[in-house]
C-alpha cells in the first residue's frame, strides 16, 4: 500500500491573513492519497475545501505541515522542479472549464502534452483516444463556444488527463452542469479511475456527485470530521453520504 | 461634481499607466508643429523665393500626409483608452452610474490626456524649433543662422488639427460607451463566433490579393513614354489594395492551414500562438497592412530623397562642367575670349567644337519641343581629351546617330530603345546614348547628336552653324569680374552673333532639393517610428484581452517561460509579416524610381530596410517587454 502513495499530507495548517489578523483556515489535515483513489471531499462552503484541493495541487503553499507529492516535498523543492511536477504529475479540473476560447477542443485537449514536446503523431493519438472515452469524437473540431457546458467539462478532463497524471484534482467540477451532463461526467471519471489511469481527488458540495467516489471525507470548520467509504453500491453509498450530511446540519450547496 | 473628481482620479491613476502613449502623442504634435514652422519661420527665406516656395509646398505635402497619419495615430491611441475604460465599466455600472455618465466621465478623462499630450507637445515643439531647423540645414548642407523665434500661426495650425481629430476620437469613444450593452462588457468570456474564416473567401482574397499586387509590381517596373506617371499612380493605388487583400486573404488562409494540420501544429509553443494568431487575425489584420503600407511609404520615401540628391549632386557637377561658354558664328571666338579671362584667373581648360543647328529633326517617342543640333564625331573625341571626360562612343556610321543627352531630376521616359531621329527627311537610328556633359551648360538646352564627321558635312547646308568655345576657370572667386568683363563679347548683330553662358560656381538655386532630401529622411524616421508604436500600442491591446487567457494557463500548469516564448513567437511573427511584404514590395517601388531617376539606389535600398529591421526589432522587444509584463 505505501509504495502505491501519490500524495500524502501531514498536519496541514494553513492561515490566512496578516500578523494583526490571521484565519485560520486548516486546522491540521492527515491525508494519503494512493494510486487507485477516489476521493471526494465534502463540506459546508467557506469550510477549506478549495484551500485544501489548492494547497495538494500545488497553486497555494501551506503555512505549516508537510505535502509530499510524487515523493516530493513541495514545500522545499525548487520552483523548477515544481512545475515540472505540475506539468507531469498533476492533472486540473476547475468549476468554469477553463478552456482557452482561442482554439477547438481537440487543440485544447492536446496543449498541455505539446507544450512538452511530445512528438505530434502521438499528441494526436491521445487526443482521439480519451475523446473517444468522454464521447467527444465528434466535437474535437469545434470551437469552445460552439459545446455545451458538459460537453466543455469533459473536454477539460481529457486535457487533464493527456499527460498521464497520477493524480486528477477537481474543484467541483460538476459545479456549473446540469444533473445529466453531471452525471455523464461522473460515469467517465469513475471509468478512468477503475481503469487504474489516474487516482482522483475531488471537491463537491453534491452528494450524488459524491456517491461515484470510492471514500468520501467530510470537511468542516477546517478539520477532517469523519470518512465514508464505499461499501455494496452506489445508491447505498449515496444514502450514507445524504445521512452524515444531514447529521451535520444542513445541506452543503453552494459557496 | 463627483463625476468630475471621478474622472480626474482616473487621469492621474492613468497618467503613470499610459506615459508612453501621452509621450507618443505630443511626440505627433512636436513633428507636425515643427513641419508648420518651416513655413511661417523666415530662415528659409535666405534661400531666395523660389526656393522657399518650392520648400513651403513640400511642407504642405508633408503636413497632409502627417496629418493623415495623425488621424490613425489618435484612433489607435483613443482606442487604448477606450478599451481599458469598458473593461471597467462594470465596475461603475454597480455603482449606479448610467452609461452616459461613463461616457461623460471617458469624455473629461480623454480629453485632460489629450491636452496634457497637447500643451506637452507644443512646448516642446517651440523648445526644439530652433534645432529642428539647425538639424535640418546642417544635413541639407546649407549655412543659415538661426534665430529663436515663435509665430502663433504655426502652433494656431497644430491647434485646430489636433484638437479636432482629437475631439472626434473622443466623441466616438462617447457613443460607442453610451451604445454598448453593459452585459456584454461584464461577461468575462466573450464569445467569438468568428474565430475562422470560411476558407474559400480567405482563397479568393488571396488570389484577387496576389493578382492585384503583381500587378501593382509589373505597373511599377514597366518601361514606358507618357504613361509612366499613370502607371505608378495606378502601382501605388494596386499595391495599396493588393496589401490589404493579402493581410485578409493569404495569411489568414496560411495560419489556418498551419492550424489544420496537428503535425506542424503540435510543436513547441505553436499550439498557443498559432490559435492567437487566428483568433485575433480578423481584427488585427488592417494593422498588420496599414503597417506595411506605411513602411513601404517611408522606405519610398527614403529612396527618393536620396536618388533627388544624388541626381541633383550630379546636375550640378553637369552643369559646372564649364563656367562660360560662348555660341556664337565667329570662328575665332575662343581666342577673342581667352586673355580676358586669364586677366583675372587662370584656366582649368578650355575646348571647342563646331556644332550645327538643325530646323527640321523629328525624333520618335519623344515629344521634346526644342532646337537640335549635332556635333561631329571626332570634334567630340577632341574635346573629351580636352576637358578630361571619358570617352566610350563607338563611331557612327552614315545612317546612325548618339544622343548626347542630359540629366533629369526625374524623368518620366522609361523605355529608351528603338528610337529613330528624322534629319531633314533622312533616318537615322540612335545606336547608344551618353550623358557624359560634352558641352556642359549648353547640352541641357538643346538636343545634341553625335554624327558621322562625313555626315556632318553633308548636313552643312540644312542648318546653322556655329561655333562653341567652352571655359573652367579655376579661381571661382573671379567669376564676376569675369563675368562683367566678358560682357563685351556679347553681341547680336547681321554680322556677329555670339551668346555668352555663365554658370556661377556658388549658385544655390536648387538648395530646396537639398532641403527636400533631409525633409524625406526625416519623413523616413518618423513614419518607421510611427509604425512602430503602431504595432505597440495594438498589441499591448491585446494583451489586456490576454489577460484572463493567461490566468487559464497558469491554473492548467503551464510554466510562464512556456508562455512568455508563445507571446514572443506571437509578437515576432506580428512584426516579421509587414516587415517581409514591405521588404518585398519596396524592391518594387525603388526599382522603378532607379529607373525614373536613372540612379542605381541598391546601398539605399538595403540600409533602409536594415534601419526598418533595427527599429522594429527595438518595438518588438519593448512590445513583448510590455506584453509580458501585463499577462504573466
Ligand atoms: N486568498 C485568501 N485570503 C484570505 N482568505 C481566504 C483566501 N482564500 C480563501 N479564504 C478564506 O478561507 C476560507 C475557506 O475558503 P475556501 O477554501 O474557498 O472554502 P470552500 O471552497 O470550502 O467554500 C473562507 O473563509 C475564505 O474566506
Ligand atoms: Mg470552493
Amino acid at each position: 500500500m505505501n509504495e502505491n502513495k501519490v500524495a500524502e499530507v501531514k498536519n496541514l495548517i494553513k492561515n490566512y491573513g496578516t500578523r494583526d489578523f490571521t484565519a485560520t483556515v486548516l486546522k491540521g489535515i492527515d491525508l494519503t492519497i494512493c494510486c487507485n483513489d477516489f476521493i471526494a471531499v465534502m463540506g459546508p462552503s467557506g469550510s477549506g475545501k478549495t484551500t485544501l484541493l489548492n494547497i495538494l495541487s500545488t497553486i497555494d503553499k501551506p503555512t505549516h505541515g508537510s505535502v509530499m507529492l510524487d515523493g516530493h516535498d513541495i514545500t522545499k523543492i525548487s520552483n523548477q522542479d515544481l512545475s515540472k511536477l505540475r506539468r507531469d504529475k498533476i492533472g486540473l479540473i476547475f468549476q468554469d472549464y477553463n478552456l482557452l476560447d482561442t482554439m477547438t477542443l481537440q487543440d485544447n485537449i492536446a496543449l498541455p502534452l505539446s507544450l512538452n514536446g511530445v512528438a505530434s503523431r502521438v499528441c494526436m493519438q491521445k487526443t482521439e483516444e480519451l475523446a473517444g472515452l468522454f464521447g467527444l469524437s465528434d466535437h474535437l473540431k469545434k470551437y469552445p463556444y460552439q459545446l455545451s457546458g458538459g460537453q466543455k467539462q469533459r473536454g477539460a478532463a481529457c486535457r487533464a488527463l493527456i499527460t498521464d497524471p497520477q493524480i486528477i484534482f477537481a474543484d467541483e467540477p460538476t459545479g456549473a452542469l446540469d444533473s445529466r451532463s453531471g452525471k455523464e461526467l461522473m460515469r467517465c471519471l469513475k471509468e478512468v479511475n477503475d481503469s487504474g489511469r489516474a487516482a482522483i481527488f475531488m471537491v463537491t458540495h453534491d452528494p450524488y456527485c459524491a456517491s461515484y467516489a470510492k471514500d468520501v471525507y467530510i470537511l468542516s470548520d477546517g478539520m477532517m470530521k469523519c470518512r465514508l467509504s464505499r461499501g455494496s453500491g452506489r445508491k447505498e453509498f449515496f444514502d450514507r453520504i445524504m445521512d452524515a450530511q444531514i447529521s451535520m446540519g444542513g445541506d452543503f450547496s453552494c459557496d | 461634481m463627483r463625476l468630475m473628481q471621478l474622472a480626474f482620479l482616473n487621469f492621474k491613476n492613468n497618467l503613470k499607466n499610459y506615459l508612453s502613449l501621452v509621450l507618443s502623442l505630443s511626440f505627433t504634435i512636436l513633428i507636425f508643429f515643427n513641419f508648420q514652422n518651416i513655413i511661417y519661420s523666415d530662415s528659409f527665406e535666405v534661400l531666395g523665393t523660389q526656393n522657399k516656395d518650392y520648400i513651403d509646398i513640400i511642407v504642405r505635402v508633408i503636413s497632409f500626409v502627417l496629418g493623415c497619419f495623425m488621424f490613425f495615430f489618435l484612433w489607435y491611441s483613443t482606442n487604448v483608452f477606450l478599451t481599458k475604460r469598458k473593461k471597467e465599466i462594470g465596475i461603475y455600472v454597480f455603482m449606479g452610474l448610467t452609461n452616459q455618465k461613463i461616457g461623460k466621465m471617458y469624455m473629461i478623462e480623454t480629453s485632460l490626456i489629450g491636452i496634457t499630450a497637447f500643451v506637452l507637445g507644443i512646448f516642446s515643439g517651440i523648445a526644439t524649433a530652433a534645432l529642428f531647423q539647425m538639424i535640418l540645414l546642417a544635413v541639407s548642407d546649407i549655412a543659415v543662422e538661426i534665430r529663436f523665434q515663435v509665430r502663433i500661426e504655426p502652433v494656431f495650425i497644430t491647434a485646430v488639427v489636433y484638437l479636432a481629430m482629437y475631439l472626434i476620437f473622443v466623441i466616438k469613444g462617447y457613443c460607442n460607451i453610451v451604445k454598448s450593452s453593459v452585459l456584454s462588457m461584464i461577461s468575462a468570456s466573450r464569445q467569438n463566433e468568428y474565430v475562422r474564416q470560411s476558407t474559400p473567401v480567405l482563397l479568393l482574397k488571396a488570389a484577387l490579393g496576389a493578382c492585384i499586387l503583381g500587378g501593382g509590381y509589373y505597373l511599377a517596373v514597366k518601361e514606358g513614354g507618357q504613361e509612366v506617371m499613370g502607371n505608378v499612380m495606378a502601382a501605388v493605388v494596386l499595391v495599396t489594395a493588393g496589401v490589404y487583400l493579402l493581410f485578409g486573404g493569404l495569411i489568414p488562409y496560411v495560419f489556418q492551414s498551419v492550424a489544420r494540420n496537428k503535425k506542424i501544429l503540435y510543436r513547441g509553443q505553436r499550439n498557443l500562438w498559432v490559435n492567437s494568431m487566428i483568433f485575433r487575425m480578423k481584427k488585427n489584420y488592417r494593422t498588420y497592412a496599414i503597417v506595411c503600407v506605411l513602411t513601404l511609404c517611408s522606405v519610398t520615401a527614403l529612396a527618393t530623397g536620396f536618388a533627388m540628391k544624388i541626381r541633383h549632386d550630379n546636375m550640378v557637377q553637369f552643369e559646372n562642367t564649364y563656367t562660360f561658354q560662348f555660341l556664337s558664328d565667329q570662328p575665332d571666338i575662343g581666342n577673342q575670349a581667352q586673355p580676358l579671362i586669364e586677366k583675372y584667373s587662370e584656366i582649368s581648360y578650355r575646348s571647342d567644337i563646331p556644332v550645327l543647328f538643325l530646323d527640321n529633326v523629328n525624333v520618335s517617342n519623344r515629344s521634346f519641343a526644342g532646337s537640335y543640333a549635332v556635333v561631329p564625331y571626332s570634334g567630340v573625341m577632341r574635346l573629351a581629351e580636352q576637358v578630361g571626360l571619358s570617352f566610350e562612343l563607338k563611331e557612327p556610321g552614315m545612317d546612325e546617330v548618339i544622343e548626347a543627352g542630359h540629366l533629369y531630376l526625374l524623368s518620366l521616359l522609361t523605355d529608351r530603345s528603338d528610337i529613330t531621329v528624322t534629319i531633314n527627311g533622312k533616318e537615322y537610328r540612335q545606336i547608344q546614348e551618353t550623358s557624359e556633359p560634352y558641352l556642359g551648360y549648353l547640352q541641357e538646352q538643346a538636343g545634341y547628336y553625335i554624327v558621322n564627321d562625313a555626315e556632318f558635312e553633308a548636313m552643312q547646308p540644312f542648318g546653322q552653324s556655329l561655333y562653341t568655345s567652352n571655359f573652367k576657370i579655376s579661381d571661382a572667386d573671379m567669376f564676376e569680374a569675369v563675368r562683367d568683363e566678358l560682357n563685351v563679347l556679347s553681341s547680336n548683330t547681321e554680322e556677329n552673333y555670339t551668346a555668352r553662358v555663365a554658370v556661377d560656381p556658388k549658385s544655390n538655386d536648387t538648395d530646396w532639393v537639398k532641403v527636400f532630401y533631409t525633409l524625406c529622411i526625416f519623413l523616413f524616421l518618423v513614419f518607421i517610428l510611427a509604425s512602430g508604436s503602431i504595432m505597440f500600442m495594438k498589441l499591448y491591446n491585446d494583451s489586456f484581452e490576454e489577460r484572463p487567457r493567461a490566468l487559464v494557463m497558469k491554473k492548467i500548469g503551464i510554466d510562464s517561460g512556456t508562455l512568455g516564448r508563445s507571446i514572443a513567437a506571437e509578437l515576432g511573427m506580428a512584426y516579421i509579416l509587414p516587415f517581409a511584404v514591405m521588404t518585398v514590395s519596396s524592391y518594387f517601388s525603388v526599382h522603378a524610381l532607379e529607373k525614373m531617376m536613372h540612379t542605381s539606389l541598391f546601398s539605399v535600398r538595403i540600409v533602409s530596410v536594415l534601419i526598418v529591421f533595427a527599429i522594429f526589432f527595438f518595438f518588438y522587444l519593448i512590445s513583448v517587454a510590455a506584453y509580458r509584463k501585463n499577462v504573466c
